[in-house]
């Protein structure tokens, strides 16, 4: 492969508040240790960007006015995404645009945030927020994160999620639930940042995008994650 | 007038009562005073004959609240001060009910330094004659919640205020001007310092700052010297430069601030500036302590703007120091260390510097090293930590800890075993 693999951040400037930066870090650094050469590139609203191109997509969460800000770009972009998604285009969203990737999203006051229904997902805002570190039961392994919104995130029933919840709330705090996943979209209300304390999750975005390009099963070389580990174990015996 | 003198004197035994009990704290004293006489703040401030100062903002209230109190001191005024941590309305009328002397309130004015989410309410009720405001970043979202709603309590505090003493340099701060109806006085730096100042307005979309004509307190320079920083501000015209016995731009910049607090009370800033050389830094605010013989420069941080200040700090200083960097996540520290992710750890790949992780989150930390391309140790026990810290620098060394809130005392008990967090702090 010679060509970079191209990370797209989307929204980096009002969609990054909970140390989501970490995501595209981690990604970045997992494929230099690797030697895979890496591009980044960064997308703003209004910015014109075909996400074919893109091999994986990160995008976090944001304030609610700056999820306001985006919401109608994100909608114009729909169709795009949606192409990329049955492409196989990688994508990683995070709190508030895992929510807008749902169908939509109904604030606490009645308004309604229009979303792209990539997932199967409706949020309603509102209710105490459901803060702390989560563990959750995958089939990368536990993920451990930190969660922190209102919203409460319903999937439908023929909406795969990403886990159990072991700890935390998770999508509603009800159904058990945690994300979830169409294809190579991912969605997940796990900040902290995610991917660092989780490297199977990050491997396995990686492992997806070179998938896609290649047409041939990928293996990547081990890395030594002590230290991921460490931090992950840590979290976990948290509040 | 009699509920007021009963609450007074039922705080003021109080006190003396959990004092004979050996604790310390504010609390409770203002308990007794406020249930009695829940208006006894707006009583008592009233008696106050130069009136109320409020700090309030991110990062910097501290040592903005200390400048101010040292000049007015300086200047021959009884200064009243709330001591850091009891900024609720309970801590200030203990504050308040202590300074009582034969039926009046026994100071010229009050410095209060008061956070972000207690000034919504404690503002209205103190009606500040000046409220400074240093900085607005994001700080613990998972205590304090958006920064929009933060602003918002800021706003109401400003509202109830006279003059306003706003950052020209920080846009969520300099917003705050659009609400107010009293007089505004701008504090800001030049171009190149203001370069130098780390800030996140990017990651809250904040792109476009206020415009502001006139800067009334300008940092013109900041040179790095001793411990402490060489600084110039141009206070309505005219020059004050002195020696800050606290280090980096941030300290220029709540320097800036103060003076123009003072002059806006009508303090002569070249003559009050003077105090400012011999005020030593509040407790974990670049303050040095000695520990088996080397010198700890302590520097809290509390979130991902404060901990860029620490990191230009030390990307400023040239000689390679062991840097410990210790994250706490109890309450007071916020839970969610996620904020570790938004500095830009990276920078310090480029010092002279090596780097140790510690603190009960020190495995994020040390993630957050790796991540960023620099090498570093880890150690969550705290006196292991600060051994290790110590042991590989030279007897009379210089070494930076760097702690959030709660790892700060705990190393306080280390630093300086047997001393209470009010001596300190005092």
């Amino acid at each position: 492969m010679t060509a970079p693999l191209v990370l797209a951040h989307l929204y980096p400037r009002r969609m990054n508040i909970y140390g989501d930066i970490g995501n595209l870090l981690a990604l970045r650094r997992r494929l230099e240790w690797r030697n895979l050469p890496v591009r980044v590139v960064a997308i703003d609203e209004g910015d014109r960007f075909e996400f074919e191109e893109a091999d994986i997509v990160v995008a976090g969460g944001g304030e609610d006015a700056s999820q306001l800000a985006i919401a109608a770009d994100l909608v114009e972009r729909g169709p795009a995404i949606h192409r990329a998604v049955a492409a196989g285009v990688a994508f990683l969203t995070v709190c508030g645009t895992y929510q807008l990737f749902g169908r939509r999203f109904v604030t606490a006051d009645g308004a309604e945030i229009p979303g792209i229904g990539v997932f199967g997902a409706e949020t309603r805002g509102g209710g105490t927020r459901m803060i702390g570190n989560v563990v959750v039961s995958t089939p990368w392994g536990d993920l451990v994160g930190f969660e922190n919104h209102s919203g409460r995130t319903r999937l439908d029933p023929t909406q795969q999620s990403l886990g159990k919840v072991r700890r935390g709330k998770g999508n509603d705090g009800e159904s058990g639930e945690e994300g979830a996943i169409t294809g190579n979209c991912l969605g997940t209300y796990l900040h902290g940042s995610v991917l660092p304390k989780n490297p199977a999750l990050a491997d396995d975005l990686i492992r997806r995008a070179l998938v896609r390009r290649t047409g041939a099963p990928a293996a990547l070389t081990p890395l030594d994650d002590t230290i991921e580990r460490e931090a992950a174990a840590a979290a976990a015996e948290r509040p | 007038m009699l509920r007021l003198r009963c609450a007074v004197a039922l705080a003021r035994l109080t006190r003396s009562i959990s004092r004979l009990f050996g604790r310390g704290g504010t609390a409770l004293p203002g308990l007794v005073a406020l249930r009695i006489d829940p208006g006894a703040i707006e009583k008592l401030v009233a008696g106050l004959r130069e009136g109320v100062v409020v700090v309030t903002g991110t990062n910097g209230k501290t040592t903005t609240a200390k400048m101010i109190r040292e000049m007015f001191t300086a200047s021959g005024r009884r200064v009243l001060a709330n001591r850091t941590g009891s900024n609720l309305a309970r801590g200030l009328a203990a504050e308040l009910a202590g300074a009582w002397r034969r039926g009046r309130i026994a100071a010229d004015l009050a410095v209060f330094e008061i956070d972000e989410a207690a000034v919504r309410h404690l503002g209205p009720r103190l009606r500040p004659r000046v409220i400074v405001v240093t900085n607005l970043a994001r700080d613990q979202l998972d205590r304090y919640g958006e920064l929009v709603t933060t602003a918002g309590h800021v706003a109401a505090a400003v509202a109830a205020s006279g003059t306003a003493v706003l950052s020209a340099d920080d846009p969520m701060v300099a917003k705050l001007a659009a609400d107010h109806n009293g007089p505004v006085a701008w504090f800001g730096a030049v171009p190149e310092i203001r370069a130098a100042m780390p800030d996140d307005r990017a990651l809250h979309g904040v792109t476009a700052s206020t415009p502001v004509g006139r800067i009334d307190a300008l940092l013109t320079g900041v040179v790095a010297a001793g411990d402490g920083a060489a600084i110039t501000v141009v206070v309505d015209g005219r020059e004050v430069s002195v020696t800050l016995q606290v280090p980096g731009v941030y300290n220029g910049y709540n320097a800036a601030a103060a003076l123009l607090a003072v002059a806006r009370l009508g303090l002569d800033p070249v003559a009050a500036g003077s105090a400012l050389a011999t005020m030593a830094p509040a407790f974990g605010r670049g303050q040095v302590v000695d520990y088996r013989g080397r010198r700890v420069k302590v520097v809290l941080v509390k979130n991902p703007s404060g901990l860029n200040q620490a990191i230009r700090l030390l990307c400023d200083d040239p000689v390679a120091r062991r840097v410990l960097i210790a994250i706490n996540d109890s309450i007071a520290d916020g839970r969610d260390v996620s904020w570790l992710w938004d500095a830009s750890v990276e920078s310090l790949a480029q010092t002279p510097h090596s780097f140790g992780a510690g603190g009960v989150r020190a495995a994020d930390m040390a993630l957050r090293f790796k991540y960023a391309g620099v090498e570093a140790w880890s150690e969550a026990d705290g006196r292991i930590a600060l051994d290790r810290l110590v042991d590989a620098a030279a007897p009379g060394d210089t070494v930076y800890l760097v702690p959030t809130y709660t790892a700060m005392l705990g190393f306080l008990e280390l630093l300086l075993p047997g001393r209470s967090r009010d001596e300190v702090w005092s």
